[in-house]
């Protein structure tokens, strides 16, 4: 059973992420009439799901925020900034009470009974606007629901009912349950014992009931015979007839032997009991409910997603991977055996699992727009709080990511978001002054560029003071008093330890929780993160992450005795290249096509430099928009590479992303050709200093 | 022989909640996410006792679901009950007109719930 | 997984490195394998061998003398990778220690460990968890999770090995990220 309980609570999950992000939707376009359907379909299906498994307080809750919404479909009410936060309060509430449907924290408990409150009164006030509608308002069923009514029933089956096993006894006691009963039955069929057939029914009934049920429950218990008998189920009266002895001797007296009771008839009869007109009326139409809950005529056109756990995708990442693995020594062999038909099996087996392995990424590979309901969250949460105003754009939401550097990333690009709010973006006064637009901006932005995807984070905000960084550094004793840093040096030292430039270290932004650690959890997702600041205009914040998924397509190179793997995605062309022209030179640069290209000597820089030979590989990479030349000994050719992680040991290489196996069981080592390149200019740029 | 069951209902925990109800009675429970999904089931005449249906799904809702298989020569006669809550009235005519047989409300209580299948499947 | 050595399994794999014997807890050893081609992984400390292939996993090889800061030797016929199974950030990480010689497997009584001892020593004692007595020879039982976590490329008790300090200078630069030079960051 905790089973479905699991199940319950990740559907719940769902939804309620499903509501938040049409709440979202909805705030941005408040007379999208689909989308008011949509909120109160999750809600109506959340309520239904919490009644079912036992959290009915939850269930109940729901309801309310449902009828708010139903009102707002129904055109009763309008969708206001009140009723949306106290709608976003309450997604909060529901995510906390998952865990604590009985309200045993005294905390959830007070915000229940705050969030409850705060909704009645927005339904009650819009009460006197219920009243006022017209023809076409739904029948208030709660209204009747809770007082009896009193019903006349004829119950007469065909002959045949008893064949299919039906025990019309059952349902009169059925019906019997449902509150207070008088039953006559007419017997005047049944013909004599001798012509009995113990299998027809001969007999029919009369029945009222006075209950409390809605006319729904009473033909429910007639569903299943609905075709084998004559039903008639009509309400009488608003009250308990039964109770009135007038009535019930009529009964006894007169309608118990009619065989035919004309409902008309004893309806008038039934009204001249009373003085008034008061009774309802035999409302046909209530059976047929009349309501505007419109079909807003769009078909829902969700793609259709099941949900599968983390574990069987790794699994079956897994699976691939040795896959990839095994039929790279398959093609090996292959390629040795020089049998042609083994061959082209072994060519088509690596067609396909190459396909496999794009297809199980693909299904790995997540949306990053997943993760923006809690940026907008934030954004509107934190603005609204500080007084400010602040707009949250994005921009290439679609771009998907692996999901296990999806959630490493949320919690970096919060801190980035709250600072942004926080000390970027200005208040309303400063900004009108300063001539921007009131309404600060941040902008989400994502991409792909070459083998990373890129976010931008950026503010128009009032920016990064260099100066202010300067002397907090001095005074930090980061930095000498004279150095001369240039401003992305400058910039960098935020990411140091400690350093929080904030005049008063706010709750919001955190103490010393800065910059170090969002560069932090991004290395450790093997990323880069970096600033870019003008003073009044903004600040920027730019995280590169890399695409090393467990499988790449590489070009296999060797460099001495050593295997090496460059991911393809970067290799632009292969040139052939002459020992002098790399080796030692005054600047890192030779001519390839007409072009000037830096390169870098592979052997030089992993010391590997004996015995280089006379004729090198130039393998050109592509890093950001240039392109760098890596020399290597020799180009074997494509491969398929399944990553390997080196290990902890070597969690401190960073040019290295991992290591593969190659079809002999040799290691290869996978470069990360941003790194190297990245690290050799920054160690260069120092050397040119110090001359 | 065990009896088979279809459930269709874009709710998972309402499907697994009517399945672990349902085959711990001893029924054979096949389950589809909406009314589009649903219809594969039907696809091979497939021997089916009885559909249990939700109305509000996306795609194919429960009433065009109903009209489908109820077009289809060897499922004209199967008890088809739908699931509904309380505040769905106007939905009962249609789905009956539809052809549904009955219905069953929700939340339901799961002894209720066998004793009306037991019922229909006599 | 710091277990008192008393409570410990007293069973420990002995192995050489020089003249020196040592040995580590029989608990954490997986498996003992012949030298085969090690793949160096460029820019790495030289204490790490580098990796090998150890049936489709990538097992990192450290080479246990550099490590304690003995003058580094061809390797022989003798010479082997210990799979030890240690404990790295309350990870369980697979690691290959290159060693001399693999000896035997020395079933020691906590009665005859004797807490390393804190001057003289020429290791440092915090690598040591004891010195076990087996006949009339003294065996350093070694920390072996602290041994192959702590940064320092030796466990030498005074720094004064010209040659790795040169290591130490030199490795630390290529880390830097930023305009600091520590390794600090962790």
């Amino acid at each position: 059973m905790e089973n479905l309980q699991e199940i319950f609570k990740a559907e719940a999950n769902d939804l309620i992420e499903d509501l938040e992000k049409s709440l979202f939707s909805l705030e941005q376009n408040p007379e999208d009439k689909s989308l008011i359907e949509r909120v109160f379909r999750v809600m109506h299906t959340f309520k239904g799901n919490c009644n079912m498994f036992g959290f009915e307080t939850m269930g109940d809750f729901t309801h309310s925020l449902e009828t708010i919404y139903d009102l707002i479909r129904e055109g009763k009410l309008q969708l206001s900034e009140e009723i949306l936060n106290i709608t976003l309060l309450s997604v909060d509430h529901i995510r906390c009470v998952l865990d604590d449907g009985e309200l045993a924290n005294e905390e959830n408990r007070k915000n229940h009974e705050k969030l409850v409150t705060g909704i009645d009164k927005i339904i009650n006030e819009n009460i006197g606007q219920i009243k006022s509608v017209a023809k076409d308002s739904p029948p208030v069923q709660q209204a009747n629901e809770e007082r009896l009514s009193t019903y006349y029933i004829l119950f007469r089956p065909k002959d045949y009912i008893l064949k299919d096993g039906t025990n019309p006894m059952y349902l009169l006691d059925e019906l019997a349950a449902l509150g207070k009963s008088k039953v006559s039955v007419h017997l005047h069929d049944i013909p004599r014992l001798d012509a009995i057939d113990a299998e027809t029914c001969y007999i029919f009934w009369d029945i009222y009931l006075t209950t409390k049920a809605p006319i729904t429950t009473i033909e429910d218990v007639f569903i299943f015979v609905v075709n084998d008998c004559q039903l008639e189920v009509h309400k009488i009266a608003d009250e308990n007839l039964l109770e009135n002895k007038d009535f019930v001797e009529k009964i006894d007296k007169e309608l118990s032997y009619k065989e035919n009771i004309d409902v008309e008839e004893l309806q008038k009869f039934v009204n001249s009991l009373y003085q008034n007109n008061q009774e309802a009326e035999v409302k046909k139409d209530e059976l047929k409910t009349t309501s505007t809950s419109v079909n807003t005529g769009k078909k829902e056109t969700s793609v259709s997603s099941i949900r599968v756990s983390s574990e069987k995708l790794d699994d079956l990442m897994n699976l691939v991977s040795e896959l990839v693995t095994t039929q790279a020594s398959l093609s090996l062999f292959a390629e040795q055996s020089n049998i042609p038909e083994l061959m082209a099996i072994a060519e088509n087996m690596e067609k396909i699992s190459r396909r496999l392995r794009d297809n199980t990424f693909s299904i790995c590979l997540i949306p990053i727009e997943n993760m923006l309901t809690r940026f907008q969250r934030l954004v509107r949460d934190l603005s609204q709080e500080l007084g400010k105003k602040i707009e949250l754009k994005t921009e290439g939401t679609d771009t998907e990511l692996d999901k296990s550097i999806i959630e490493s990333l949320a919690d970096p690009i919060l801190h980035i978001l709250r600072n942004s709010i926080d000390h970027g973006i200005e208040d309303v006064e400063t900004r009108k002054k300063q001539g921007k637009n009131e309404k600060g901006t941040i902008l989400f932005k994502a991409y792909y560029s070459g083998t990373n995807v890129i976010i931008e984070i950026k503010d128009d905000g009032k920016g990064i003071d260099p100066e202010k960084i300067r002397s907090k550094a001095i005074s930090k004793g980061l930095i000498d008093e004279n150095a001369q840093l240039s401003e992305k040096e400058m910039l960098d030292l935020l990411f140091l330890p400690g350093f929080s430039t904030a005049q008063q270290v706010t709750e919001v932004s955190g103490r010393g929780v800065g910059m170090d650690v969002v560069m932090r959890k991004i290395s450790e997702i093997r990323g880069d993160v970096s600033l870019e600041s003008k003073k009044n205009e903004g600040t920027s914040t730019i995280i590169k992450l890399p695409l090393t998924l467990s499988i790449i397509d590489g070009l296999l190179v060797k460099i001495k005795e050593t295997f090496f793997v460059i991911p393809l995605a970067s290799v632009g062309k292969v040139y052939e290249v002459n020992r002098e022209k790399v080796t030692d030179t005054f600047n890192n640069l030779v001519v390839l096509d007409g072009r000037q290209v830096p390169f870098l000597n592979l052997h030089e820089e992993f010391t590997l430099k004996d015995d280089i030979p006379d004729l090198l590989q130039m393998v050109v990479v592509n890093y950001d928009e240039n392109e760098v030349g890596l020399t290597v000994d020799e180009i074997i050719g494509e491969y398929q590479a399944v990553l390997k992680p080196l290990g902890k040991l070597y969690k401190d290489i960073d040019i290295i992303s991992g290591a593969t196996i190659l079809g002999d069981g040799t290691i290869a080592l996978v470069l990360d050709t941003n790194k190297i390149i990245k690290n050799f200019s920054e160690k260069t740029y120092k050397m040119e200093e110090i001359k | 022989m065990k009896r088979t069951i279809l459930i269709v209902d874009d709710s998972e925990s309402v499907r697994e909640m009517l399945t672990y109800s349902l085959e711990d009675a001893g029924y054979e429970i096949l389950a589809g996410t909406d009314g589009e999904d649903a219809l594969k089931y039907f696809a091979h005449d497939r021997k089916i006792h009885l559909v249990i249906t939700d109305l509000h799904m996306p795609r194919l809702d429960g009433i065009g679901f109903i009209k489908k298989v109820r077009i289809l020569d060897n499922y004209r006669y199967i008890p088809i009950l739908f699931l509904t809550t309380e505040s769905q009235g106007s939905k009962k005519e249609e789905a009956k007109k539809a052809g549904a047989t009955g219905w069953l409300v929700k939340p339901f209580v799961a002894d209720k719930l066998l004793t009306i299948i037991k019922k229909v499947l006599r | 997984m710091t277990a008192e050595l008393s409570t410990t399994v007293n069973s420990f794999l002995s192995f050489k490195l020089g003249e020196e014997l040592f040995a580590a807890n029989v608990g954490k050893v997986l498996e003992i394998l012949e030298l085969s081609k090690i793949t160096k992984v460029p820019q790495s400390p030289n204490y790490m061998r580098g990796v090998i292939n150890l049936r489709g996993n990538v097992l990192p090889v450290v080479d246990t003398r550099i490590k304690f800061g003995m003058p580094e030797i061809a390797d022989t016929i003798n010479s082997c990778i210990i799979v030890l199974d240690i404990d790295i950030d309350q990870e369980s990480v697979k690691v290959g220690l290159l060693v001399d010689m693999v000896q035997e497997v020395l079933h020691i009584d906590a009665e005859n460990v004797q807490p390393p001892p804190s001057i003289g020593n020429k290791f440092k004692s915090e690598f040591i968890k004891g010195m076990g007595k087996v006949d009339d020879e003294f065996v350093m039982i070694l920390d072996i999770d602290h041994v192959l976590t702590t940064d320092e490329i030796s466990i030498i008790q005074s720094s004064v090995n010209e040659p790795v300090q040169e290591e130490k200078k030199k490795t630390t630069t290529r880390r830097k990220k930023t305009a600091t030079a520590s390794k600090a960051s962790k």
